[in-house]
């Protein structure tokens, strides 16, 4: 068989290289963060640790183990704090925007309440959860609750009072009755905008967890990294930092996963 | 002509709006009787009250004068006996096409196999046939729109309004359009009310063309269109009636 040259146009050729060049860049960029690092651990070293320092702790870290708990086992014990504040905070947050955000007068009965109760950052509840529950797993949940709880609400409200008046006037065509305009036309249509919510409370959560286990806690990211920084290991502090930073990103993208099979929809083409 | 059964007529029907404090007369004391299984356009200048007589007799608005009736019977709101084709497509970017198609039925709690039997019917009525569960965003304009057809022809209406259907859709769509829309009425005739601002759409698929008025909406004219289908848009008598009817339309302000 006779193999074919296909020759590129001297446009397309430009078009090629550029592609490439897209594909180069994110790699150039963490070279040069990883560049940045080393210089800085060079300057500074006793106060900034290199990359293979880090990495040296990090497998200290897996021979002895703090609290004989190793690095992924602090992990999911942050992650299995805020999954049980999430089925808590997604179904509740879920519903009670529905209700307030379909039903005007439910709305202007709870809303004034629910807005004030928002204007309060959920780690400005720590103080008073602690004093009242303690430090137990329980109210380190309820911080993370109020946390995600917020933007599913406010996003749910905001996408079922701006049903699109369209959709709810083929409803009134095809003689829909209240229930089917709920669940066969408001709901759906105000789904991206729960999921945006959904998207917010998983940041949100995830940064909340934190922040209460370093207030105190016996096991987590959290306490991870205030360990560190309590007996000056900047490098654990490093690898918990970038460990919080990687289960976040991998957080983002499970909901992106799951936005497009529930909303195959909303799927680009 | 006399024989002719009346299927819906509209008696003095006036509607305004307030706007800025001041009332907007949007139609003006219309009545109008529309036959059994004819083809009847709605042709005005733009912005002049068209789609608020199509909303009220579909019961989307309801009006301040007037009283509505079906077979000589008087109603009120929207009826199952009216379906709607609406203007800006309003398909449901969260159902497939066969979700959407069967709509009507399943509102009115048919059961899922019989529901997809009559629409799947109409499905391929429309052409559509392959693309049951696909979403309207893979879909082209023109297919939205057939889709929005089949959707008012499964819940099996008596009485088909339709409100600039192809007004979104480029020229060349919008042609194969008309010549599909009357294929599907050829076979399955219904009564149907078609609301344009477009002359040759109105001569090309009208029995009848309602002319109305500049704002506040009146009836200025009613013309019967007597040629055979399919029509030729440029034939004399169509250019002829084209003139006509232009001469007497008021400009949209």
């Amino acid at each position: 068989m006779k193999k074919r040259t296909v020759k590129l146009s001297v446009a397309e050729q430009k078009q090629h290289n550029l592609e490439i060049i897209y594909k180069l860049l994110p790699i150039l960029s963490f070279l040069i963060l990883i560049g940045v690092w080393l210089l800085a651990a060079s300057v500074e070293n006793a106060r900034f640790p290199s990359p293979t320092a880090v990495w040296e702790r990090y497998l200290l870290l897996c021979e002895k183990p703090i609290k004989k708990i190793g690095l992924l086992g602090h992990v999911l014990t942050s992650l299995r704090r805020v999954f049980i504040a999430f089925a808590i905070a997604w179904s509740s947050g879920i519903a009670f925007g529905i209700l307030t955000g379909w039903n005007k007068k439910m709305g202007a009965v709870l809303n004034p309440i629910f807005n004030a109760v928002r204007a309060v950052p959920p780690l400005a509840w720590i103080p008073l959860i602690t004093i009242m529950f303690g430090t137990g797993e329980g109210p380190k949940i309820l911080v993370v609750f109020i946390g995600a709880f917020m933007p599913v609400v406010v996003n749910t409200q905001a996408g079922m009072s701006n049903i699109k008046q369209l959709y709810l006037n083929v409803g009134t065509i095809f003689n829909a009755n209240k229930y089917q305009r709920l669940f066969q036309i408001a709901i759906p249509s105000a789904l991206d905008a729960i999921f945006a919510g959904l998207r917010t409370s998983v940041s949100s959560g995830w940064m909340v967890v934190l922040a209460a286990e370093m207030l105190g806690a016996k096991a987590g990211v959290g306490f991870l990294i205030t360990r560190g920084m309590e007996s000056g290991d900047q490098a654990l502090v490093l690898i918990s930092m970038i460990c919080i930073g990687l289960v976040g990103a991998l957080l983002a993208i499970v909901m992106q996963i799951m936005e497009g099979v529930i909303c195959p929809w909303t799927r680009k083409k | 002509m006399d024989q002719k059964k009346i299927k819906l007529s509209i008696k003095n029907i006036s509607h305004g709006y307030i706007v800025n404090d001041d009332v907007f007369q949007a139609a003006s004391n219309i009545s109008l009787d529309v036959y059994d299984n004819e083809f009847l356009v709605i042709l005005g200048p733009g912005h002049c009250g068209k789609t608020v007589l199509l909303n009220i007799i579909s019961g989307l608005e309801e009006a301040e004068v007037g009283q509505k009736e079906i077979d000589g019977q008087p109603f009120k709101g929207s009826d199952k006996r009216i379906g709607m084709v609406f203007q800006e497509l309003a398909l449901m970017p969260w159902k497939t096409v066969m979700a959407n198609t069967e709509f009507g039925p399943q509102m009115a709690g048919m059961s899922k196999q019989q529901r997809r039997k009559i629409a799947q019917k109409y499905i391929d009525l429309v052409g559509l046939h392959g693309f049951e569960k696909s979403y309207p965003n893979k879909l082209s304009g023109g297919m939205k729109q057939r889709v929005g057809i089949a959707r008012a022809y499964t819940n099996e209406p008596e009485i088909l309004l339709m409100d600039e259907p192809f007004g979104q859709l480029d020229a060349q769509t919008r042609y194969a359009m008309e010549e599909e829309i009357q294929r599907i009425w050829q076979q399955e005739k219904r009564t149907i009310i078609f609301v344009t601002n477009n002359i040759e759409e109105a001569i090309y698929l009208g029995d009848r063309i309602v002319l109305l008025s500049k704002c506040p909406a009146q009836i200025k004219e009613i013309y019967d269109v007597n040629l055979p289908r399919p029509r030729d848009s440029v034939s004399p008598e169509f250019l002829g009636l084209r003139k006509q009817i232009s001469d007497n339309t008021d400009l949209p302000l």
